[in-house]
Order: structure tokens, then sequence, then C-alpha cells
């Protein structure tokens, strides 16, 4: 029996109490400061094959610093909160470089939004859960006839404060499952993961689909290229909109002369029958929040209504720099990373159906699609665990073909979106029907 | 101490500096300080690791509590683990031909601001130009009694320009990346480049894809062999099975004219003094004349799969060893670029990359072209975009025809697992029978 071994202690402590020196120093420098301070702790088990390789346990900590002089921003951060005066020095040395801006001000202090939304405390990283997570994808898998590539299980948990010198200060704290598995027969592979902030993912089920792919895809046989209705995958779908639909929603791109979809809202940019809503309070997502990363209340963003575009993202900056207002759409990459404009909970809606009912290809996974053209959305991706429909049923897998199109022409007609959905990075999504889409067969 | 065959520590200390420029604006300037240490524990069967913010070497009771804590992790662990003794010691790092460090981040900003405005040209709606410079001071120590300490530094800038014409836009990208060395000092022409080629992209067609003859440039065959040959003959995937060169070495894996090598040890953007774990690197000849002669090995790789030597073990500050590649490359052949559009007779002379992706366990590929241009009658045509080759890697190294005599090296990130480490490859010109071309054209 391994214990847990990894909890929040001194550390943490003495960090915090480093946050009303560094405001301190830094407000004696520039016009405004805003620390944000993570800590946090994980334990990963590495499946190879069917043993655990490697168990990791990581300790975390990270300090990035903003400061604001005269309209110029510039910003810094460290793993190591203790040497936060070269933090501040590099962040107030950037700002020096930086063109000035309109800027109207850091958040204030505000209202309490009550509890942490992604935030479970039974979600421990105890090195004994994470293997018995691994041990549930395996048996899982045993239900197919694969093997086992590789997979892995991990749990965190992260303590975060956000300040600044107007007075905000809050703090949120985080947690996060995942797991995934990868699995082969032959020259057929499969892969599977789940991602929650609580412990409601069934490793059963995750390794069960890792197998299935890898198994069922096996055998598979060439189509010819033509034209066939696609059913894609939450992962097929939400790897081709990350490359190219979700950054033109983003007012960055919009102003800077990079999204195809500046100037077009009150127009219809896709199928009437979708919309495209960011929900920070959707109890699923695992980027949900009530305050953004620089401390704006979020709020629900209906960014395409019934295929029309009504509106794109903003942080404060952007929002500032163009005369907008901002959509608290801040957010952090990785634990010590600058503010960019994202998505809290990305989701779409629209006609729910039996979307497999007619003959489609359904595609479970692409290979390639972040090589989009991120401005014009024209892509060719592979496919990776397809299979031909027909009456409903799944006639054969699909051995090699690719998919060519472009990411906002496909969405301009479709056929549905299926009853479930799944966390796939910063959104939530359902398996979409595509119709009159260009496959490039053998 | 009990239970324990094996320990290193490999500890980061450093800083990465960027400055982004977006429309003749500098927009943001930072610095990111790197402090992160990786701790591996051998315990009776396989490693437990500790990974640490703000490390600080700790002594004596300290160190071996610091060792009985990733130890309580290696129990969980069930693989039989065994490392290859592996040659040690730590090459010469290259000199520093101009130091970045040595320069203040005002000429930078300047400098930058100048590739950028160069991309200014009439046509040109967007532009966006990025700096990144990266140094790191590198701790190793084992259990075995090897220490090493080395600093690097690794430099480089992007230019992105965005042409816009009755509502439709094209982009033109360039970067250059350089090891102990400055590039920015010198990338005015890149600016002019990258919008040039975004302004003769809105008039370009997207093809019609199928099966047909490419040429390949150096910077997309080196991501052939890159994404195609080196990942799949990284010997972690093979151990794991996920990797279609497993069992195929002595096998004629493509054909006669195609030699791949990985070789850590040039000065290239993928050089390292000594591997993540303390082995010495060397060249590895991956493919020899068209036979799968050796896999890339970790410690760890070496006594479970066999066929090659350690030196390939590589991570970012704070994360555990994988195998990796360096820099990998396409060896040089003996014909013309002339005399490969003229043999291809017609299909898709493919540039530049916009990136790419394998699934080895499955052996197919797909990466995408900036651009590219039609081959007719043996000659060059008109202009394409949006134009990718995907395809199986066994096939399409028998179809591998001809090499030019000129190989250049490009410099880039590769990811695997989570990590992203600096990687170069190159090739020269070569000519592939029958590749699958991707592209959403009609006509």
């Amino acid at each position: 029996m391994v214990r847990p071994m990894f909890s929040f202690g001194t550390r943490w402590l003495v960090a915090v109490d480093t946050i009303e020196k560094i405001l301190t120093a830094g407000e004696r420098q520039a016009d405004e400061v805003e620390v944000y301070l993570a800590t946090g702790t994980s334990v990963t088990a590495r499946l190879r094959k069917r043993e655990i390789s490697y168990a990791l346990g990581s300790e975390h900590q990270a300090l990035s610093l903003r400061v604001i002089r005269g309209g110029r921003i510039g910003v810094s951060s460290t793993g190591n909160p203790q040497a936060w005066e070269a933090c501040l020095d590099a962040a107030l040395r950037s700002a020096a470089l930086a063109a000035p801006q309109e800027w109207d001000g850091l958040p204030g202090p505000a209202e309490n939004y009550g509890d942490f939304v992604n935030f479970d405390e039974n979600v421990v990283p105890d090195p004994d859960r994470v293997r018995e997570m691994v041990r549930g994808m395996e048996e899982g898998a045993c239900r197919y006839p694969v093997e086992i590539v590789s997979g892995s299980a991990e749990i965190s948990q992260y303590r975060i404060v956000l300040a600044n010198s107007r007075g905000l200060y809050r703090e949120d704290r985080e947690s996060l499952v995942s797991m995934g598995l990868e699995t082969i027969r032959e020259q057929s592979t499969g892969y599977e993961y789940g991602t929650s902030w609580k412990m409601d993912i069934d490793p059963g089920s995750v390794g069960e689909k890792a197998a299935f792919l890898a198994a069922t895809s096996h055998g598979g046989k060439d189509i010819p290229t033509g034209t066939y209705d696609v059913v894609l995958s939450p992962d097929a779908f939400g790897q081709l909109m990350a490359g190219s639909f979700l950054p033109a929603l983003s007012g960055r791109n919009v102003h800077t002369g990079r999204s195809r979809l500046a100037h077009l809202i009150g127009q219809e940019v896709c199928d009437p029958a979708l919309s495209f809503i960011d929900d920070p309070s959707n109890t699923r997502g695992i980027g949900s929040c009530r305050w953004d990363g620089e401390g704006t209340p979020t709020r629900t963003l209906h960014l395409v209504e019934k295929g029309v575009l009504r509106c794109f993202a903003y942080d404060l900056k952007t929002a500032y720099q163009y005369g907008c207002m901002t959509t608290g759409n801040a957010v952090r990459s990785g634990m010590g990373g600058g503010i960019a404009i994202g998505f809290h909970c990305m989701t779409l809606d629209g006609p729910r159906d039996e979307i497999l009912e007619k003959d489609a290809i359904f595609v479970h996974d692409v290979v390639g699609a972040h090589t989009t053209n991120p401005l014009t959305g024209d892509f060719s991706v592979e496919l990776a665990n397809a299979y031909l429909y027909r009456g409903g049923n799944p006639e054969y897998p699909v051995r090699k073909a690719m998919l060519a199109g472009n990411v906002f022409e496909m969405l301009g007609e479709t056929g549905g979106l299926s009853g479930e959905e799944k966390v796939v990075g910063c959104c939530v999504l359902p398996s979409i029907r595509l119709k009159n889409q260009k496959i490039i067969g053998n | 101490m009990a239970g324990i065959r094996y320990y290193d520590i490999r500890h980061v200390k450093g800083a990465i500096s960027h400055i982004d420029i977006e429309n003749s604006r500098v927009e943001a300037a930072g610095t990111t300080f790197l402090d992160r240490a990786v701790i591996r524990v051998l315990g009776p069967k396989g490693w437990g690791i500790l990974t640490v913010d703000r490390f600080e070497r700790p002594r004596g009771k300290k160190f071996e509590d610091l060792l009985s804590k990733a130890s309580a992790l290696a129990s969980l662990t069930g693989e039989e683990v065994t490392l290859a003794d592996a040659p040690s010691g730590m090459i010469p790092v290259p000199p520093k031909k101009t130091d970045p460090l040595a320069i203040d981040l005002e000429e930078k900003g300047r400098l930058l601001l100048m590739i950028e405005k160069a991309a200014r040209i009439p046509g040109i709606t967007s532009t966006r130009a990025g700096y990144t410079e990266r140094y790191e001071d590198v701790l190793f120590e084992d259990s075995c009694g090897n220490e090493y300490t080395y600093s690097l530094v690794r430099s480089g800038y992007s230019i992105l320009a965005v042409a816009g014409r009755g509502g439709e836009m094209q982009m033109g990208y360039r970067r250059r990346h350089a090891l102990q060395d400055f590039p920015l000092d010198n990338g005015q022409k890149d600016g002019e480049t990258a919008a040039r080629r975004a302004l003769a992209l809105l008039d370009a067609k997207r093809p019609r894809g199928g099966t047909m003859n490419v040429v390949l440039d150096p910077e997309l065959a080196g991501v052939f062999a890159h994404e195609a040959v080196g990942h799949a003959s990284e010997a972690d995937l093979v151990h794991e099975g996920s990797s279609v060169l497993r069992g195929k070495i002595g096998e004629q894996i493509g054909s006669g004219i195609v030699t791949i090598v990985d070789d850590p040890t040039l000065p290239e953007f993928g050089f390292e003094p000594v591997d993540a774990e303390g082995s010495r690197v060397e060249r590895t000849i991956i493919v020899e004349k068209g036979v799968l002669t050796s896999y890339l090995h970790s410690r760890e790789t070496l006594p479970a799969v066999g066929f090659g030597h350690t030196g390939n073990a590589r991570a970012m500050p704070g994360e555990p060893p994988q195998v990796r590649m360096s820099n990998t490359y396409i060896a040089e052949g003996d014909s013309t670029t002339e005399e490969l559009i003229g043999e291809c007779r017609e299909g898709i002379l493919l540039c530049g990359s916009r990136g790419g992706q394998v699934d080895p366990g499955r052996g197919v590929f797909q990466f995408n072209a900036e651009y590219g241009y039609l081959i007719e009658h043996g000659e060059c045509r008109g202009m394409v975009r949006d134009v990718s080759l995907s395809g199986e890697i066994l096939a399409t190294l028998h179809g591998i025809e001809l090499c030019a005599k000129k190989r250049k090296m490009h410099a880039g990130y590769c990811g695997k697992g989570g990590q992203t480490v600096p990687v170069s490859d190159g090739a020269p010109h070569v000519l592939v029978r029958d590749a699958v071309v991707g592209g959403s054209g009609h006509d």
C-alpha cells in the first residue's frame, strides 16, 4: 500500500505570503500589477503493454506577473516564486519594450462567486487510485482480441490565486482526472481517453473503447474517391474546429486581420440549425469557471446563434485596444502561462438525431488536423478508425482514405448532432453529420 | 539504498524570452524563468519519478528522503526494466557565433520590427512576427558517478504575412531557428519572401487530390524522414508494438537509394552534447540503401529491443526522458533537381511544411505543404495551395525513385508524449512515385 504522498503544505503558505510583497513592490514601479500564483500536485502511472513502467509524482509551482505602465504591458513568469524580484524586473523590462495602448484598468474586487466550479475534493493525487484506473482500462481492453501498447492515468489538484493592485483577490481550486489507452491489432490501432474534474470516468469503458477501435478497424477495405456524407466523432470534429473555426472567433484575430469571420456579424456563417455557445457554467467542462484568467466574471457567450454570427470573444487587452468590452474570455495556458483569448467550454447546439441511420462514413479520428490552414480553413486529413455505415450498421472499416475540404464550408450543410457528447479539450462536443464531403480513397 | 538499483537527477535552470509584433506594434514581450528537476529512481522493477519546481539539491538524510519518495512510487510498477551499459562522456558544445544573451531586448525588438516591416508590401493586410530565445543550464548526475553540466542557447524568429483580396485571405510564413547563434540580424529577406508568397497564393489553385508522382522539396522531404521514418524507428514505440518497423531489421523497407540518418552530434538545432540520461551521443544510420539497420534508443529500450546504441534519450526541463530524434535527414543522392522534375513528368512539386503527424503503429502519415507547383510535361507550371501528402510509410519509401545532390536542414520543434524538443530535419529534393496527394480542388 502506498499512501498519498503529496499535499499542499508550507510551500503554499510561503508563496501566498509573497503576493502582498510583489503587489507592494510592483505598485512602486508600475500603474498596475497582477499576480497569478498556481501550485499543484499530480500523480501519473504509465502503462507499457500490460505492466506499469513508471509512476511519476509532480510538485508544480508557477508565478506569473503582469505589469501595466503608461498603457505598456509586460509579463513574466517563473517556476520559483521565491525569485519574484527577478520576475518582476523582467516584466517591467518587457513593458518598456511594448507599444502603449488604451488601458482602462484591471478588474477590481467583486463579490465572491460561490463554490469552485471544477473541483472535487475527493480527487486526490493518490498512487493507488491511478494504479486502479490503469488496471480498470486493462480489464476493459480484454473484451477484444488486441494488444495493449501503452496507456496512462493521472490525477491532479491545483490551487490558484489571482490578485491585483486594484484589490482583486480570488482563490480557486481545480482537480483533473485523465486517462487514455492505446491498443493495436496487427496494423490497426485504437486510442481512447477520458478527461474530467471528478471521478466519474469509467476506466473499463475507456479500455473497452480503445480495444473496440483497434479490433473493429482490422481488415479494412479501400473505398473509391468520391463524395460521401461523413459523421465526425467529437474527437475528429474537435480537432478540425480547433485549427481554424475557433481561432476565427477570437476578437484578436478579427481585429488584426487574421479571421475569415471578421465583418460577418449578423450574417449566416454556418448551417442555420447550429449554435456555438461558450458556456463557462457547463458542469462537464474542464475549463469551466466563474471568473476568467484576469478576474473578469465569465458569462455564457452565444457566438453563433442558429447559424448567424453574433459576437466574438475578448480579453481586456484586446477589448481596450479596439474599443470593445471584454467577454471574460481570458484564459491562461498551462501552469505559468500568459493570457490569451480562449474558450472555457465551447458547446454546439442543434438538432439531435440518430445521425448514423442513413448511409455515411463514420470517422472516429483524423491524422494531421493541426495542419489545417488557420486562415482559410482548407484541410486534408488522413482518416483513422473510419467505418462505412449502410442501413444504420457498420458494413466494413475503411482501410485508408483522406478527407479534404474547408472547415467553414463543411459547416454549411449538416445533418444533425448525436445525443451523446464528449469532453474534448476546452469543448464538450457531440458527433456531427456533414453532407457531401470529399473523400480521396484508393 | 535498499531497493534502489539506480538513480539520476537532471536539473534545468534557464529562461525563455519572447517578443510578439502584430501589425508593426510590439504587442507582447516577456520572460519565463525555468527551474525544474526530474529525479528518477529505478526500483526492483520499474521507475519511480519525481518532478519538482524550484529544486535545491539536498544532501545527506534529506537526499535519502527524496530518493525514498521516488522509490515508493517505483513500488507501483510491474515492468522489469533493465538498463544497458552505456558509453558516457560529453562532446563539446559548439561555440557561440553571436550570443543572443549579449544583445539587449530593445535591439532584438528593433531587428524583429525590421523583418516585420519588410513584409508590409502592397496587398499585405496583416503581419505577425515573433522572436523566441531559450537558454538552459543543465546539471546531470547519476548513481554511477557521472556528472555533467553544460549550457546551450537557441533562438529564432517567425514571420507571418497575410494577403487579402476581395474577402479572400492567404498566408506566407517563414521561420529561422539557430543553435548558439542569433539569426535575427539577418532576416529581412524572410519578411519579404513571406509576403510575396502570401500574395502569390491568392492566385494559386487548389489541386485535385489523388494518386500521383510528387517531388518533395528539402523541407518537406525532411518532414517525411522525421515523421514517417524517424518516429517509427524510436525503440520505445517498437518495444510497445506500435511501430510498423518492428521486426524489420535487415529488411529492405525502401528503395535502394534511400539512406536515413539521425545525428545528435551535428551542430544543428537538435544538437545534444550528452543525452538526457547521461549517455554519449552518436550518429545512427536508421536506413542504409533501403535496408532498416538500427532503431533509436535509450538505456532502457536497448536491452529490450536491440539493434542500435544508446544516446537518443531527450527531455523537456523537468520531464522524464523519452526516446527522441535529434537531427534527422535523408542523405544526398546524385541527381539534379531539374532531373527530378523532368523524371516526374506529371505531378506536383510540394514545398515547405505546415506540419505533419504519423500513426507509427498503423504505418500511416500525413503532412501538409505550404505551397506547391504543378508539374506538367516535366516542367514546373502554376502554383497550387493547400496540398498535402499522406500515405503508408513503407509504400512511400519504396516509391522514392531519385534523390538530388544538395541537402538542406530545417530547424523546428517536435512533440511526443506531451513534450516538445528542438529538432532539425532535412533532405535533398526527392522524387516519389504514386504518392497520395490531398487537395480539395475539383479541376
